[in-house]
């Protein structure tokens, strides 16, 4: 048994019959954070959307924890997402919107709760509770769906380039608060971005996405 | 907010102050006049009136879960995905919606035959056939905005693909669902033509009781009665839906691109095999009509489509097909002027602070209002001196945007209530002024909604038959009254010829819709 | 196009300054001229028929051939524009309302179950034709007491499909009697009389020749599987095996539908119409024509309802509306005389009956047939 978080095995890449990437062999152990660069178009998304399970595998086989979960639902991988937006849903409250993924998996709605609020004072958040994701600030935004996806506590989280929609300034100071919230966590990530800079200051390993496939 | 958005409420107010109160109020002003007051309560409560009033708000609401079943998914498939015959499919959802009604029934009766009892569930069918294309538009108008993505992070967070469905995407479609379903429900609630050509003995509607009140028994007080009834519920119907989709969710402004189809198969034939419904579902009574119409005596035959030009030439009993289509096809154009600029006023109200907002329900009030009566109400204010508008030929493409206007409203109002206000905060920081940074805002998301609603208002007025029917000088008929009357007498001929005049009907419609999503399309593009 | 929006926007304004003086005014006593419309503004004035323009207002099966209306605009100057009302009900009801101050000059197409109501109404200004010396002896006193000319006449019968009841063996119906036989079970349709002209008519035929006893034979209809459609054209087009693709060999339709179906059939003709009328229990509609109440061209509306009694149109008449002309001696189409059914004693109601009972009857036909 493997003691990777995550796992790929001669993993192959494509979307609607063409394939773009195969072989591709990649790791992330418990509490690192891996970082995948690559210019756009060149596949990252596709990567993630690929171990999430949005796409589906054209070859190879993908483990978390060690088990294979290659032809499991999106919904039973244990698999954190975040795209470049925030996504939130716009019909809940922000606490609502941290505290769904625990309801989703069996939470009663008052643990889900106060475990939203903790997780929302960690995100620096404490007070939003009760706000409409439309009251946030596209940063603000982030946040929550960095508790939100962390709440159900996912054995990896994929992050879709997620400071990519941010100013410069706001995306250097996210980047590095969410990097360290990640550490305090323990969280193993993968984390792709197009920008060199950003994959430094985040992650403890960085690999090119053209390395990675054969 | 620029300031004129205060008073675009103004001009739809006005229009329907002019065209609907005004009309409705000097009907009354002639027909109450015979009956005193305690009379009047009396019809308002009798039993036998809201006897129908239930059995037609069961019928209609049945039709409208139908109507939403079948129209929910295929507005996912003909709204979001890229695939070859995108275009025909939306287009084609429409022609059913636009068709006189007698022709649906008519090919009802033929692709069925004698084996399906009239009655009841027929109506219901016939109803939510007729209205499969209010769901398709105007839910899928606002899922071609939403981004799949956040189900997928729904999905992430623990939801099957059901559970994702229900939790996110039916709240970010709620405003278009209850819009629309509002929409279908009143359709259905205020049918004629479908429920006398289709129903039985105990499905009728408070329309039909209306038609027998004026135009056999002549009691008009009782009518206004009727009518009156009709009028509140189908009100407290309105506000009910308006309430529904008032409270949405905040979503991206964006149009969303078209998709390919989803890489996975299963997925793909779940959408090929509802493409393929829809074409069955739309289809079967359209081909029922064509063949109709290339038979005659029994044998495939082209006879009533060469005869098309040569109908009782020579009298006025049903005109060239010609200058009908192109009456229809004026009408149409006008219609869809006045019914873009008044509904588009109208839902951009919903967006605009303080009561304005009240003018987009007050717009969807035409559906409530019992055509016959404001027919009636409409000859009297505008169709005899000093006031002449029928010379004018303004009437019927006046009584058609009546007709429209609640549709654009419901298609505009849902796609810009859940536009980001955001945005609009994002362009005025930026300095641009509150004109600039509204059109930044609301802008294309505007005009694409603006070009399928003006498209629907004319394929709607190339369709109807009831208000062209007494508004109209006979000289110049319109194709549906045309079809109308052929199918008011004996004879083969009636029903060949009438088919043959549908099928142009329907290859005009197409044409039209076709033409309009295409623009609509490159509208989206730009945006 | 351009045209139209200045048409349009000059008569929304124009509307809009109109409605704001009716609101302003105060309702006056409910005389027909307080609905005659608000004041006259210069900027939407639609020059009032001139002289030589005469409106007539007809119900949306009215037909007569072009030629004829060159014919009368030769002859008399009028320059002819029907306006239509909807079907023959919905017109007659428009009439109502407008009484007084009419929506057109003269009126065609009213019947003998609506004319008395619209007489008392005050729709008319009294005018018989001068030609109604010409009118069949029977229909020449048919004029509401001076007020209206009758035009044209035809009678509701059942139509039989002969060969779809040859095919299960039985004879035609000869009789009203007939049509409760157990034989002949589940092969008639009829139209809702309540939002049907013929299924009206047809429901006054049972009354005329049952008197009170009208209702028990509806009860025995019923029983026998009778078909209610809610328009002519679902039932004769859609139900009856006759006329289109239904399974029901009876129907409640016109005298003259077999020659209609001659007229109207796929080229070559066939010689003979596949169907038959029973000339037992027939009603006779009656058609009229008269001035209306306020007319602003009452003289030229004369001159029409003479015109629609003129030799020429009623000679139009029967392949035109397929009606029989009120004119005597009109020489019939070849069709006609040979397929259109002659009916010796249609049965009538009085007028003034029709209107007092009406109400009564519907209601009472909708319990029976548990409506």
């Amino acid at each position: 048994m493997s003691t990777q978080r995550l796992e790929t095995r001669g993993l192959a890449l494509g979307y609607g019959g063409a394939v773009f990437a195969r072989g591709i062999d990649l790791s992330v152990q418990p509490a690192e954070i891996v970082a995948i660069l690559g210019p756009s178009g060149s596949g990252k998304s596709t990567l993630l959307g690929t171990i999430a399970g949005v796409v589906p595998a054209m070859a190879g086989r993908i483990l978390v924890d060690g088990v294979d979960v290659t032809d499991l639902a999106i919904h039973r991988r244990r698999i954190g997402l975040i795209f470049q937006e925030a996504l939130l849903f716009g019909h809940l409250s922000v606490l609502d919107n941290v505290a769904y993924g625990l309801r989703r998996h069996g939470a009663p709605r008052d643990e889900a709760r106060d475990r939203g609020r903790e997780l929302l004072a960690w995100v620096g958040l404490a007070g939003y509770e009760s706000r409409r994701v439309g009251e946030l600030s596209g940063g603000q935004a982030q946040r929550v769906a960095l508790a939100r996806a962390l709440a159900p506590q996912p054995a990896v989280l994929l992050l879709d380039e997620p400071f990519s929609a941010l100013d410069l300034d706001l995306r250097q100071r996210l980047a590095s608060d969410v990097a360290q919230m990640l550490r305090d966590q323990g969280v193993a990530a993968l984390h792709v971005t197009h920008d060199p800079g950003e994959a430094a200051a985040v992650a403890d390993r960085v690999v090119s996405l053209a390395d990675l496939s054969s | 907010m620029p300031r004129w958005l205060r008073w675009t409420w103004i001009v739809p107010a006005a229009f329907l102050a002019v065209f609907l109160a005004y009309p409705l109020v000097v009907l009354a002003r002639t027909v109450l006049a015979e009956d005193a007051p305690s009379t009047a309560l009396h019809r308002l409560v009798a039993p036998s009136l809201w006897q129908v009033a239930g059995l037609a708000s069961v019928q209609a609401l049945l039709s409208t879960a139908l109507a939403l079943a079948v129209g929910i998914p295929l507005a996912n498939v003909v709204s979001r995905y890229r695939f070859r015959g995108r275009a025909l499919a939306q287009a084609l959802v429409t022609v059913p919606f636009v068709l006189p009604t007698v022709v649906v029934a008519l090919a009802f009766r033929t692709l069925l035959g004698t084996g399906v009892p009239q009655g009841f569930a027929l109506v219901v069918v016939a109803h939510a056939y007729v209205n499969l294309a209010v769901v398709a538009r105007i839910v899928g108008a606002q899922w071609s905005q939403h981004d799949p993505d956040v189900e997928n992070v729904a999905r992430t967070l623990g939801a099957s693909r059901w559970r994702a469905f229900v939790d996110v995407t039916v709240p970010s479609l709620r405003p278009a669902i209850a819009s629309s379903a509002a929409v279908v429900f009143v359709f259905s609630f205020t049918s004629l033509g479908i429920v006398l050509l289709l129903g039985d003995p105990m499905t009728r509607t408070l329309e039909s009781q209306v038609l027998r009140q004026t135009s056999v028994l002549l009691d008009f007080p009782g009518a206004a009665a009727t009518a009156l009834v009709q009028l509140v519920l189908v009100t407290t119907v309105l506000l009910l839906g308006a309430a529904a989709a008032r409270r949405s969710p905040t979503r991206r402004l964006r149009p969303v691109a078209l998709r390919p189809l989803p890489p996975t198969r299963s997925g793909r034939m779940a959408l090929r095999a509802t493409v393929l419904c829809a074409y069955v579902i739309v289809l079967a009574p359209v081909l029922a009509l064509v063949s109709s119409s290339v038979r005659a005596e029994g044998r495939w035959s082209l006879v009533w489509w060469q005869s098309l030009g040569a109908v009782d030439a020579g009298t006025t009993r049903i005109g060239s097909p010609a200058s009908a289509l192109a009456t229809s096809l004026g009408f149409a154009l006008v219609t869809a002027l006045i019914a873009a600029v008044v509904g588009g006023l109208a839902a951009i109200a919903v967006v605009a602070p303080g009561r304005a907002r009240f003018v987009a329900v007050i717009a969807m009030v035409p559906l409530g209002v019992s055509a016959a009566t404001l027919g009636l109400g409409t000859l009297l204010a505008f169709g005899r001196p000093p006031l002449d508008l029928r010379g004018t030929g303004a009437l019927v493409p006046i009584a058609h945007a009546l007709v429209a206007v609640p549709l654009v409203v419901a298609v505009v109002a849902p796609a810009l209530r859940s536009a980001d206000a955001r945005a609009l905060a994002v362009a005025a920081s930026l300095g641009a002024r509150p004109t600039r940074a509204f059109l930044t805002a609301f802008g294309p998301i505007l005009r694409v909604v603006m070009i399928a609603s003006a498209g629907l208002a004319g394929a709607v007025s190339l369709g109807e038959f009831g208000a062209a029917s007494f508004l109209t000088r006979a000289g110049a008929p319109t194709v549906p009254v045309q079809i109308v009357r052929l199918l008011g007498r004996p004879g083969e001929q009636s029903v060949g010829v009438a088919a043959a005049l549908a099928v142009v009907l329907v290859l005009v419609t197409l044409t039209l819709v076709l033409l309009i999503d295409r623009l609509g399309t490159s509208a989206r593009r730009t945006a | 196009m351009k045209d139209r929006t200045a048409i349009l926007v000059t008569v929304v304004a124009g509307t809009l300054l109109l409605s704001a003086c009716a609101a302003g005014a105060t309702p006056e006593p409910s005389t027909p001229a307080a609905v005659s419309g608000p004041v006259t503004s210069p900027s939407t004035d639609v020059p009032a028929g001139d002289a030589s323009t005469v409106r007539l207002l007809t119900h949306d099966s009215f037909a007569v051939s072009e030629d004829l209306i060159a014919a009368l605009k030769a002859q008399t100057g009028i320059d002819l524009e029907i306006v239509t009302g909807g079907d023959a009900g919905t017109m007659v009801a428009g009439a109502v309302l407008a009484a007084g101050a009419p929506t057109a000059d003269a009126i065609f197409g009213v019947d003998n179950t609506l004319v008395s109501r619209a007489v008392d109404a005050g729709v008319f200004d009294p005018y018989v034709s001068s030609g109604i010396d010409s009118v069949v002896p029977e229909l020449r006193d048919d004029t509401a007491a001076g007020t209206v000319t009758p035009i044209d006449y035809g009678d509701v019968c059942v139509n039989i499909d002969d060969a779809a009841l040859a095919d299960r063996g039985l004879a035609a119906p000869t009789t009203l009697d007939d049509l409760v036989d157990p034989a002949y079970r589940d092969l008639l349709v009829v139209e809702d009389p309540g939002t049907s002209s013929p299924g009206l008519a047809f429901l006054l035929a049972t009354i005329a020749r049952y008197g009170d006893g009208w209702q028990a034979y509806w009860q025995q209809l019923r029983d026998n599987g009778v078909a209610v459609a809610g328009s002519w054209t679902d039932a004769y087009l859609g139900q009856f095996s006759g006329g289109g693709d239904g399974d029901r060999p009876l129907v409640v339709s016109y005298a003259t539908s077999p020659p209609a179906e001659i007229v109207y059939a796929a080229d070559p003709k066939p010689t003979e119409p596949s169907t038959s009328v029973m000339t037992d229990g027939c009603y006779r509609q009656v058609e009229y024509a008269g001035v209306l109440a306020g007319a602003q061209n009452p003289e030229g509306a004369r001159a029409v309802v003479d015109w629609l009694l003129s030799e020429q149109v009623q000679a139009d008449v029967p392949l035109s509306m397929f009606v029989f002309p009120a004119r005597d001696g009109t020489a019939l189409p070849d069709v006609f005389t040979r397929f259109a059914a002659t009916v010796d004693s249609p049965l009538q109601l009085p007028a003034d009956d029709v209107a007092a009972g009406l109400a009564a009857w519907l209601a009472d036909w909708g319990t029976t047939m548990g409506r």
